[in-house]
């Protein structure tokens, strides 16, 4: 397998991990999160400052995972009363507010410079360790939504889609239930900035906009919401198209990179536009 | 069971509930009646604590319960139908039996993540405790259909049952009969009085008067935001404001 | 004092600016019932349009402004015909997400064909206008004016013509307003286009008063959901006071948190009016627990 592939692979992965996350808080509980890339950058900057204080990477992804519940916990108890609509506003411009701490933080982010020297153990343990890795985290992120979907929590979550105001005649408050399903979500985003953090090895405040966001849930819609594969086979599609595409301006000549980048970018706001007006349920295609 | 003490509520100017006072004796069940637009089911929404009133208080079980939320009520032993059934359509009967229920360990995350049994036990408990409420209500042969797909006598036998299920203290029965056949009543009737029974206090908005004389001898009327008789049917009737109140509207059904 | 002063009218005038923002987003808000994401953009193509008119057209302002104005009234008229025109009947999740690929598609074209780089606007340079102590600008003074005439111009619309009450119709009960007989599709053509004008002027706006780069409009989203949300999200009044409000808070707070952290008042402020007060300053909510 080509170095090429396998750097290919790794970033699907890296996305793939976040688009389960997303696939749990809005395909299977319908949270609009439009703020994933705080927790991505909070795992990732977790990494970052803890690795190259020369923390062992144990520790500093359990770190990254805690402080991503300790702060979706509070966000989901505020927020998640509102309704959608207003959801999506709020967790946008959360996400904006961690961008501006870690620019301006610079005792603790290094600033708009970014953190560089990360350590990367899993790369010392085997060129395919962080792949590996990868790959065994995203199965188990898709059988925790699997074990979420088909329990009696699920069960709620089911319920409270089709009629909350119900659910609470019977004695039970949506808001607990939907808190959970956000900090599960938003600790897997967390993992999936720790994995990138230590695969890419350097992290700036630019990595962590709400760019990423939005790529995030094209590839949840494109793949289809809701559906257990949905996910992956979205990640895949998007970001193998993204990543893969990268590579096409050795092909092209005189195409600059950053006008290959806006090209690419305009083709999946053009995808995402036909997809939503004509096939939203996505490639994997769940009636609602 | 129930005080309720001038109760009123509106929006602007409009008046929907003025000073009410209702009282519903402990396992007692009480008719509320009325023409459309009499603010029957806005009580209702005030009494589940759908919605705060302008003024006054609601006392249940001894506890004065007027700041209480819809989900600290129903915990309380408070519970209630809908006027239309709002059962959990994508979900099977059976699954809408078993969200009822509370203390489901599969409701909590650290016995879906860590290992141990007693999700397991807890399951045919379970199941067993949810298989008898559905035979109750005779939907066995309906358990696994989505709820969606029952017809609107089924879905109000399953809302009465889950709720039975409960075992709750009062419960507030809005239009039980409506558009129901009358097969379906006679059931629907048995299981009330079977509930009441157990020791559930009652408190039923119904139009099918006939229907609802074999279940009480207790009626309030309300029109216009207010109770303007009680006591017993008969009684009721010869009052010649219930007769004025009635007078131009459909509300009176005789089966 | 002199610079809580300067402090107050540098706030005014963003304030202005993200008012324009604001009521573009009210207005979708109203007639189409979700957040329009890409409105920032709209802004953004509006400023890159004032530009290149200026620069490679007529070194005027009022015809830079006009043709920002009038290019992204043909945009947002185009995307509403093979865009949002087409989502009659679903849930504001579809035409929100199809929003968020508008905004990529607007932004990607534009980078693809302009360039990443910040480009400053070729603006006479006149020097500031002293009236101790304070210190005014002349850009300041036309975005004002501009901001202003834009503002009245729309009160007048909706207050006034029968366009304007038919907006108000559609904007306060659709089913009703069909009913009594006023075309929904026309009003809702009417408002797309009013919005293409407003985020015109804005982008100009923006443009003739810093640089003009791809985050422009983008940068201001927030603090327009902010200043709409403080006023009501269906208020168009509210939405001015809110921008204005939000403003000069956060030109405020900069002796308080530092220039950079001001960019957080606007989320703090959604945050508060959403748990506290949804219905914001001026909007209308029934009160139901």
């Amino acid at each position: 397998m080509s170095a090429y592939l396998a750097a290919v692979l790794t970033q699907v992965g890296i996305y793939a991990l976040m688009t389960t996350a997303l696939n749990l808080q809005y395909g299977f509980t319908g949270l609009i999160n439009f703020g994933l890339v705080a927790f991505y950058c909070i795992g990732a900057y977790a990494v970052a400052i803890l690795g190259t204080l020369g923390y062992g990477p144990l520790f500093a992804v359990s770190v990254a995972l805690l402080v991503a519940a300790a702060a979706a916990w509070p966000l989901g108890l505020l927020t998640l009363r509102l309704r959608g609509d207003f959801l999506a506003i709020v967790t946008l411009g959360l996400s904006e507010v961690i961008r501006l701490v870690a620019i301006n933080e610079r005792s603790l982010t290094k600033g708009a410079g970014g953190i560089a020297g990360i350590p990367q153990p899993l790369a010392a343990w085997s060129p395919w360790g962080l792949l590996a890795t990868l790959l065994f985290a995203n199965v188990v992120a898709v059988l925790i939504f699997r074990r979420l979907v088909r329990s009696p929590f699920g069960r709620v979550i089911r319920a409270i889609r089709d009629d909350e105001d119900a659910l609470r005649t019977l004695g039970k408050s949506p808001l607990g239930f939907r808190t959970r399903i956000l900090v599960i979500g938003c600790m897997l985003m967390s993992l999936a900035g720790a994995f990138q953090a230590s695969n890419i090895g350097f992290v700036s405040p630019d990595q962590f906009s709400p760019e990423v966001t939005f790529l995030v849930w094209i590839a949840l819609i494109l793949g289809g919401s809701g559906s257990l594969w949905g996910a992956l086979v979205g990640a895949l599609a998007l970001f193998g198209f993204l990543e893969g595409s990268r590579y096409i301006r050795d092909l092209i000549p005189g195409i600059a990179e950053s006008d290959l980048a806006s090209l690419r970018l305009a083709a999946v706001g053009l995808g995402f536009i036909v997809l939503t007006l004509f096939r939203p349920q996505g490639i994997v295609g769940l009636k609602n | 069971m129930l005080k309720l003490q001038n109760i009123s509520f509106g929006f602007g100017e409009l008046v929907i509930l003025d000073r009410v006072d209702l009282d519903v004796p402990k396992g007692s069940i009480v008719g509320l009646v009325g023409p459309n637009g009499a603010g029957k089911s806005t009580l209702f929404a005030v009494l589940s604590g759908f919605v705060a009133a302008a003024a006054g208080t609601v006392v249940f079980n001894g506890e004065d319960i007027s700041q209480l939320g819809v989900v600290a009520r129903a915990r309380r032993g408070l519970l209630r139908t809908f006027q239309v059934p709002r059962e959990f359509g994508t979900l099977s009967v059976r699954e809408n039996f078993a969200v009822a229920l509370h203390g489901q360990k599969g409701e909590k995350l650290r016995h879906l993540f860590l290992p141990g049994r007693a999700l397991a036990q807890q399951a045919e408990d379970i199941d067993r405790r949810i298989s008898a409420a559905i035979e109750r209500c005779g939907l066995s042969h309906l358990a696994d259909s989505p709820a969606s797909k029952l017809s609107g006598g089924q879905k109000k036998l399953l809302e009465l049952g889950r709720a039975t299920m409960l075992s709750p203290r009062l419960l507030l029965l809005d239009e039980p009969f409506n558009g129901v056949n009358p097969a379906m009543i006679s059931r629907l009737s048995d299981a009330i009085v079977e509930l009441n029974r157990a020791g559930t206090t009652l408190l039923i908005i119904e139009h099918n008067l006939a229907a609802l004389a074999k279940l009480t001898n207790t009626l309030h009327v309300m029109d216009r935001g207010s109770i303007i008789a009680s006591g017993e049917p008969a009684a009721v009737f010869e009052n010649p404001k219930v007769r004025e109140a009635y007078l131009g509207s459909r509300g009176v059904h005789h089966a | 004092m002199q610079l809580v002063i300067n402090l107050l009218i540098n706030g005014a005038v963003e304030g202005l600016m993200t008012a324009l923002i604001a009521l573009a987003l009210v207005a979708i808000y109203l007639v189409a019932r979700f957040p329009q994401a890409a409105t920032g953009d709209y802004v953004t193509a509006g400023a890159y349009s004032a530009y290149i008119v200026y620069t490679k057209v007529a070194a005027s302002m009022v015809i830079a402004g006009l043709a920002a104005a009038s290019a992204i009234a043909i945009l947002s008229l185009t995307y509403f015909f093979l865009v949002f025109g087409r989502f009659r009947g679903r849930t504001y999740v579809s035409p929100l997400l199809a929003s968020v690929g508008v905004a990529f598609l607007t932004r990607n074209v534009l980078t693809f064909f302009v360039g990443h780089d910040p480009i400053v606007f070729p603006t006479p340079l006149l020097p500031p206008i002293r009236l101790d102590p304070i210190l005014l600008q002349p850009i300041d003074l036309v975005v004002v004016a501009a901001a202003l005439i834009v503002l009245g111009i729309l009160s007048i619309l909706l207050r006034s013509t029968d366009i304007g009450r038919e907006i108000r119709a559609v904007s306060d009960d659709p089913d009703l307003a069909k009913i009594s007989g006023i075309r929904s599709r026309q009003v809702l053509i009417i408002v797309w286009l009013i919005v293409g004008l407003i985020c015109g002027v804005c982008g100009f706006l923006l443009a003739i008063r810093s640089v003009v780069e791809p985050d422009l409009g983008w940068n201001l989203l927030l603090n327009g959901f902010a200043g709409a949300i403080l006023g009501g999200l269906t208020s168009f009044p509210g939405a001015v006071v809110g921008s204005l409000l939000i403003g000069l808070a956060q030109e405020l707070s900069i002796p308080l948190v530092g220039g950079s952290y001001k960019l957080a008042v606007p989320f703090l402020v959604i945050l508060v009016v959403l748990l506290v007060k949804p219905a914001g300053l001026f909007g209308r909510v029934a009160k139901v627990r």
